[in-house]
């Protein structure tokens, strides 16, 4: 498989983020065991308000399984997961939801069977405010033109990469502080990886604080301000996004070479 | 010649509305669990129970409740959503008692359409331990004002079953409204879709559950009331039969599919009214032979989705 040339590191370096400040989201030592398998062995994480953190690692090293215990689709063996520094273990996933955590799953779950546009209003299942909803609508739209063309075919018939925009767009209606992506870029050609990643960064731009799991490394460094790299259940490195790029441990830890 | 047809029309077409709205019921909870509630035929006798009690009907001689009447005796129209409720509330506790415990500990789905079908033994059992096994009749004059039987066309016709019809017809419209013109129809189609993305968009599918629970029984409760005044209640098993035949539509129509379950159930119906009355014996064997050589055709049901896995 070709993998896309990154480009070149032409922005600033952002500061540090004011440490001063309380995390929105913090992992403290969480594990998850499935069965007798421990997929992950505790990982601490924090992402903080307007960051765009990348999770890295190899197929397997329990990225996913992070981005569902967050999401309370998996529960702890141990640690926490706090959220505005309240431990938020064992609450019902669409409480999470509730809360401000959009979780954009992997292989993007479009409601195939439904519209784009039954997809995206449910979206927004647990908002009243019709008013912002319609501008949130629009500014989907905006961002994805392809799915304003596409608003009535069945979410089924859309081709992979705008089934991966509907996923987005879907997670977005729900106006969440915090959202997590699972692997956006999989499966996708180099062109609409591109694409995707370009309309992550406008949306960090505008302030929206992501989590953003990818194997896609290139891809997700180009477009994070800090990043972390789990391997088999552990946090292997950790540093800014151009640390990771530049640092030779990067391909070393995550490609297992 | 011609009111003879109207009447064989108007037998199959209420007949095959029973049936749709006991397969419609099998349908809601099939499409979110992807599990048959094998207690289904049961609340549809419940149904039939609760209406009889509610205008007034006294128990039997024999079973723990014997010479029990409520002192209460609705009209029809007010009894029939009555038991309808009654029916509901019923299989929630069902679903609390039989569906979620197993669901709650991830276990497989084959094990609830055993536990349902233990569920639906046990209510068998509970009624005729409660009012006996003999059979009750909901007296044809409790439709009030309304005449036991009207000309149409020429044709001279039960007005239950024009009752029925109409019933029916106006649920399965509501139903399919719902699921396709509102939010939370379609929060329901989401879950049965795909539970967990339900979930992630912050549906409650535990409350969705519940709602499709809730329907089920519903429509059941009603059929069951509808065929007691039509045909009487043939004692506690009365809904057996019913309930394999609903099951019969089901598979006919096509899986969880809602216009499959109305057209599977017309489509038995008439067939089983086209059998002349001196063979009622051989009705059964013409409606599961149609669904057998349906089957064979389309493996999937009439409306039913290809069975080969999507990629």
């Amino acid at each position: 498989m070709a993998t896309p040339i990154p480009p070149p590191i032409t922005r600033p370096i952002p500061p540090p983020p004011l440490r001063a400040q309380q995390p929105l989201l913090s992992l403290e030592g969480l594990a998850v065991h499935y069965g007798g398998i421990s997929a992950l062995r505790g990982i601490d994480l924090v992402v903080y308000p307007g960051e765009l953190v990348a999770l890295l690692g190899s197929n397997g090293a329990g990225k996913s399984t992070t981005l569902r215990a967050i999401s309370q689709l998996v529960p702890p063996a141990a640690g926490r997961v706090c959220w505005h520094g309240g431990c938020i273990n064992g609450l019902p996933t669409h409480r999470t939801v509730k809360l401000g955590i959009a979780h954009c799953p992997e292989g993007r779950r479009v409601l195939g069977g439904l519209s784009v546009a039954d997809n995206l209003a449910l979206g927004a299942w647990l908002r009243r405010d019709q008013a912002g909803i319609k501008v949130d609508l629009e500014r989907c739209y905006g961002l994805f033109p392809r799915l304003a063309e596409r608003r009535n075919q069945l979410a089924g018939s859309l081709s992979g990469g705008e089934q991966q925009m509907l996923a987005i767009g879907r997670a977005l209606m729900a106006r969440p502080t915090l959202l997590m992506l699972d692997e956006p870029s999989l499966g996708l050609a180099p062109k609409l990886v591109a694409e995707v990643m370009g309309a992550l960064a406008g949306l960090h731009r505008d302030g929206l604080t992501m989590l953003l799991v990818e194997q896609n490394a290139n891809a997700a460094l180009s477009i994070a301000d800090r990043g972390y790299v789990l391997e088999s259940g552990q946090i292997g490195l950790s540093g800014s996004a151009v640390e990771l790029v530049n640092s030779s441990e990067l391909g070393h830890s995550y490609l297992g070479v | 010649m011609g009111s003879d047809f109207i009447q064989l029309l108007l037998n199959g077409l209420s007949l095959g509305a029973v049936y749709a709205l006991f397969a419609l019921g099998y349908t809601l909870v099939f499409s979110v669990l992807g599990v048959i509630n094998f207690a289904h035929g049961a609340v549809f006798t419940l149904g039939a129970y609760f209406t009889y009690l509610l205008i007034g009907g006294a128990v039997g001689a024999n079973g723990l409740l014997a010479g029990f009447q409520l002192p209460i005796a609705l009209p029809f129209w007010l009894a029939l959503p009555l038991a309808g409720l009654g029916a509901a509330t019923v299989a929630l506790l069902i679903e609390r008692l039989a569906f979620r415990p197993l669901r709650e500990r991830n276990a497989d789905p084959l094990l609830a359409l055993i536990t349902s079908l233990g569920a639906g033994v046990v209510l068998v059992n509970l009624i005729q331990l409660l009012v006996g096994a003999e059979s009750y009749a909901i007296p044809s004059g409790s439709l009030g004002g309304l005449p036991v039987a009207i000309q149409l066309f020429g044709a001279q016709v039960r007005t239950v079953q024009l009752l029925l019809l109409l019933v029916a017809t106006v649920l399965l419209a509501a139903l399919s409204l719902w699921i396709d013109g509102t939010r939370s129809g379609k929060a329901l189609r989401a879950v049965s879709e795909d539970p967990t993305t339900a979930q992630l968009l912050g549906i409650n599918s535990h409350r969705m559950v519940q709602i499709a629970f809730g329907l089920s029984g519903f429509l059941a409760g009603l059929a069951g009331g509808l065929v007691g005044l039509s045909v009487s209640l043939a004692g506690p098993y009365f809904g057996i039969g019913y309930g394999l035949k609903g099951l019969g539509v089901l598979v006919l129509g096509g899986l969880g599919s809602v216009p499959g379950a109305v057209l599977g159930g017309l489509l038995i119906g008439l067939a089983e009214a086209c059998v002349p009355a001196a063979w009622s014996g051989y009705r059964e064997v013409v409606a599961y032979g149609v669904l057998f050589v349906v089957l064979l055709v389309r493996p999937q049901g009439l409306l039913g989705k290809p069975l080969a896995t999507k990629v």
